[in-house]
């Protein structure tokens, strides 16, 4: 009996870019972001147990511009990796997998993760 | 399984297997429960960092000194780094092999291990020694 190569996969740049496909990938990176930003968090807790003056270093690079931005964007990343672990755990019921549902909670895990991060930063930091 | 270099040969043989044969169920169901317990993780920073970022060390005391909080965001942190390390282990399961492989999660272990020590060790120092 001969046995037939299994085929393989096309390189990314064959398929046609979807909705699912982009939160798949975005569910990486921010995961990566997390992985990395995880060290901020804690960068922030061991300045604090330290001493004052640590802190005081911490707080005003996090305080900065760009340490807001930094931050902004670590918010960000949090939200959507959480947003995009629980449309998997839908998922993982399968449920709304069929066409169109599964673009649809996409879609909206993209909407809520934007919303969301907009939501805290305004009613806890820019209007407070 | 992880020895061998990947080659077209080796995709084309259905008795191949990928990632860990004898531990991707369990990773998979690890990062699924870790998962959850984070959305608690995330509710707690949230509120944490709402009330204490950019405040003094006396004001972080008070609320993360506060064994009621600062005990159950110890937990969260640690449990945080186990999805953390898994999560890594996923990607570098797709892109790396062999050597590198255990390389890059040797580095994955002790970057996770050292975010969950020093953040642990930092909210305990705040619980019980102030």
């Amino acid at each position: 009996m001969t046995v037939r190569s299994r085929p393989t996969s096309p390189h990314l740049q064959i398929y046609r870019w979807t909705i699912t496909m982009a939160m798949s990938i975005a569910h990486r990176a921010t995961g990566i972001a997390n992985y990395v930003g995880s060290a901020l968090l804690v960068l922030w807790l061991a300045a604090a147990a330290i001493g004052p003056e640590p802190l005081n270093v911490v707080n005003a690079i996090y305080g900065s511009w760009f340490g807001q931005l930094v931050l902004f964007a670590y918010s960000r990343s949090l939200f959507h990796h959480m947003l995009g672990g629980l449309r998997h755990f839908v998922w993982d019921f399968i449920e709304m997998m069929e066409p169109g549902q599964r673009e649809a909670i996409a879609r909206a895990n993209l909407v809520a993760s934007i919303a969301l991060t907009l939501l805290v930063w305004t009613v806890f930091v820019w209007v407070r | 399984m992880r020895e061998q270099v990947i080659t077209g040969d080796i995709i084309a043989d259905p008795k191949t297997k990928y990632g860990d044969a004898k531990a991707s169920t369990r990773h998979f169901i690890t990062q699924r429960v870790t998962g959850a317990i984070n959305v608690l993780f995330i509710g707690l920073l949230v509120f944490i960092v709402v009330r204490s970022a950019g405040q003094d060390r006396a004001d972080m005391v008070a609320l993360i000194g506060n064994g009621f909080i600062g005990i159950p965001f110890a937990v969260l942190l640690a449990i945080v780094t186990v999805h953390m390390r898994n999560g890594m282990r996923d990607t570098l399961e797709d892109y790396l092999s062999g050597a590198t492989y255990r390389l890059a999660m040797l580095l994955n272990t002790l970057f996770c291990l050292a975010v969950g020590l020093a953040g642990v060790v930092s909210i305990l120092k705040l619980v019980f020694w102030g």
